[in-house]
């Protein structure tokens, strides 16, 4: 059996004065595969992450699952900390107890019930996570620019005198745009072309 | 714009177009057209020699139909590159083959009637869109302002023709109709600007500004003239906007609060009505030139570029930021970035701000040799998979191709087509697994056998 570790934040009172956290860690640690499970009030926070790290290694936990916000929000932030613990960045699965549940019900006790329904999806499909390996494509050092106004010059100007070569591609038979049409520009009143 | 055309590193293609696209990040393949201009450019010298001859005369673009140009022309004396294009469509040569006066006074002979639209590809590991924006319509849209029959109702951008040292009357503001002075001028702001109605709903952003640029203009450079600026609000966010605004107002600007909502003539002048809500009554002002400052809209062709590019742009047309306020640069196709007036109205300062961004971005891409990509994405399990290739037209980022394989069929040797997944180009989204109907393709992280367990953990 694989060994999980489940994490449920509180987000102070975001996730925490709906949702009671302590209750779905408690009631994650009966699901099979969870080595270990607990509650705190900011799981993205350092200390929050030094919970996983510190877990991970006491409990000899393989994967883990963190139920906080959006894996938007902070996906990258807890695969950060699962390669500080020294396990695979996509070992791991986030469930969003925030944007799902407390910010958009009101009845703790359905809202409570809820969150443990999706920690306990969210265990059964990371224990048939696989360690992934990030792959590389190589990169042409050459760029190109669509629009020769004054955004096109100066993003051409930037990027070429950074040592990289730069297309610019411009419509009309002279580059300047609008600009180039202009008179004096506000508000130092300086010539525009 | 000369620095540009001389740094080494940037290479121009003018007067051209992007056509076709294909790739990913780090990897893309560019073809752009590069339209006839009839003049070898490796010997023309710009000394415009032609242009002085060229009998055709035609309506100048670039002063906004204020001046003249010839058919072999460049837009404005300090163009870049400074040489001159062959206008195809009024050329006497090009359009019924009699003419030539300019392939004979030519010095360098670099005249080429023969040219043709030439296609290049270039390899890029990013690329920055700047296309920039075009005016609002008004003509087509504001009736109580004359729907444009009023010659001496103009817009901003006219204006700047009309004020500019080197624009068609030399700098002088002269009123189109007849080429007087205009003692009175009337300015309305938020022409097709947060107008639901008529318009758009959105802000312009730069036209406070440019219209107090304006109005100062007209008392500085019109003596006793009058300048007045019909209003909504006046909004100034930007360093050393609100004290330009009050100059203007301390030169003599006049600013009225209130929404234009007729311009009829009256004599040789044109009566301008609107309510004045501060002082809570109807007001009317005689002028002899009203210049009105127009919404900015995405540039022509803008949204045929982004379907190229394959990515979204916004309820108005403007290319869709990947965040409006963390990544306000970056699309959701990486290695695509935003620059400028595209991804929404702004003014000059916050252009060359997020153009600065936008090469910053690019720079960073570049810092890397290789880059890490997403290893959350479909692939394909080649011995389910039978070729249907039901999958390819379905994935939104063309990532899916067919390959041949061999395989061992009783005792002998086939070959068959089956599904491949580009790892630079699939972006995990899922649609070919759904498709698929052998259940061939799987997507890393999300397969069928974890979503059954998920569904599985919720129901039993």
């Amino acid at each position: 059996m694989k060994r999980v570790g489940v994490f449920v934040c509180e987000c102070g009172t975001n996730i925490g004065s709906v949702v009671d956290a302590p209750k779905v860690a408690e009631t994650a640690l009966n699901m099979p595969g969870v080595a270990f499970a607990t509650s705190y009030k900011y799981m993205c926070s350092d200390p929050g992450q030094d919970l996983i790290i510190k877990a991970a290694e006491d409990h000899n936990l393989e994967q883990v699952v963190v139920a906080s916000c959006s894996p938007r929000m902070h996906e990258n932030t807890f695969r950060k900390a699962m390669s500080a613990a020294g396990l695979n960045p996509y070992q791991f699965e986030m469930v969003n107890i925030r944007e799902h549940v407390s910010w958009v019900h009101s009845d703790k006790d359905e809202a409570t019930q809820k969150a443990i329904d999706l920690v306990r999806m969210a265990v059964a499909k990371v224990v048939r996570n696989k360690p992934l390996q990030v792959s590389y494509i190589p990169v042409t050092k050459k760029a190109l620019v669509i629009g020769g106004g004054i955004a096109g010059m100066q993003a051409a100007l930037d990027i070429a005198e950074t040592g990289h070569q730069v297309i610019l591609v411009e419509r009309e038979p002279t580059i300047g745009g609008k600009m180039a049409q202009l008179d004096k520009t506000f508000p130092t009143m300086d010539c525009s072309a | 714009m000369v620095a540009v055309a001389q740094h080494p590193n940037i290479k121009l293609y003018s007067y051209s177009e992007v056509v076709g696209l294909s790739g990913y990040i780090g990897n893309f393949t560019v073809t752009i057209k590069e339209k006839a201009k009839y003049v070898d450019y490796d010997k023309c010298t710009g000394c415009g020699l032609c242009e002085t001859k060229c009998p055709s005369r035609v309506k100048s673009e670039f002063d906004l139909g204020l001046g003249e140009r010839r058919a072999i022309y460049k837009a404005f004396p300090q163009a870049v590159p400074n040489k001159p294009v062959i206008d195809a469509d009024n050329c006497r040569k090009l359009q019924s083959g009699k003419c030539g006066i300019c392939e004979k006074l030519c010095p360098t002979k670099a005249i080429n009637f023969e040219d043709q639209d030439r296609l290049v590809t270039e390899e890029v590991g990013a690329i920055v869109m700047a296309t920039g924006y075009d005016l609002f319509e008004w003509e087509k849209a504001y009736g109580e302002y004359g729907y444009g029959k009023y010659p001496d109702v103009i817009s901003g951008l006219h204006f700047e023709r009309l004020v500019n040292a080197s624009g068609p009357t030399g700098g002088k503001i002269q009123r189109p109709s007849d080429g007087k002075i205009p003692q009175a001028v009337a300015f309305i702001k938020c022409v097709g600007s947060r107008d639901d109605t008529k318009g758009k709903s959105y802000c312009s952003r730069a036209c406070c500004m440019y219209t107090a640029k304006h109005a100062m203009q007209v008392v500085e450079k019109i003596p006793d003239g009058d300048a007045y600026v019909f209003y909504m609000d006046v909004r100034t966010a930007g360093k050393g906007y609100e004290e330009f605004y009050q100059r203007s107002v301390e030169q003599g600007a006049q600013y009225i609060r209130g929404r234009v909502s007729k311009i009829y003539p009256r004599g040789d002048r044109l009566v301008v009505k609107s309510e004045d809500t501060l002082m809570g009554k109807p007001i009317e002002v005689e002028v002899d030139m009203v210049v009105l400052a127009t919404a900015m809209v995405p540039a022509a062709g803008s949204a045929e570029v982004a379907k190229l590019i394959g990515f979204s742009t916004d309820k108005d047309g403007f290319f869709q930021e990947a965040h409006p306020k963390l990544q306000p640069v970056e699309t959701f196709t990486g290695g695509v970035y935003l620059a400028g007036s595209c991804q929404g109205p702004k003014d000059i300062p916050d252009t060359v701000a997020q153009a600065s961004a936008a090469a910053v971005k690019v720079a960073a891409l570049f810092s890397k040799d290789k880059l890490a990509t997403e290893p959350m994405i479909a692939y394909v399990d080649e011995t389910k998979c039978t070729g249907c290739e039901f999958c390819v037209p379905v994935c939104p980022y063309q990532a899916i191709s067919m390959k041949p394989v061999k395989s061992r069929v009783h005792g002998q040797t086939v070959e068959r087509q089956v599904a491949e997944v580009n790892k630079g180009l699939c972006q995990g989204c899922g649609a070919c697994v759904a498709a698929c109907r052998p259940c061939a393709l799987n997507h890393n992280g999300f397969t069928s056998d974890q979503i059954v367990s998920e569904v599985d953990a919720l129901c039993l």
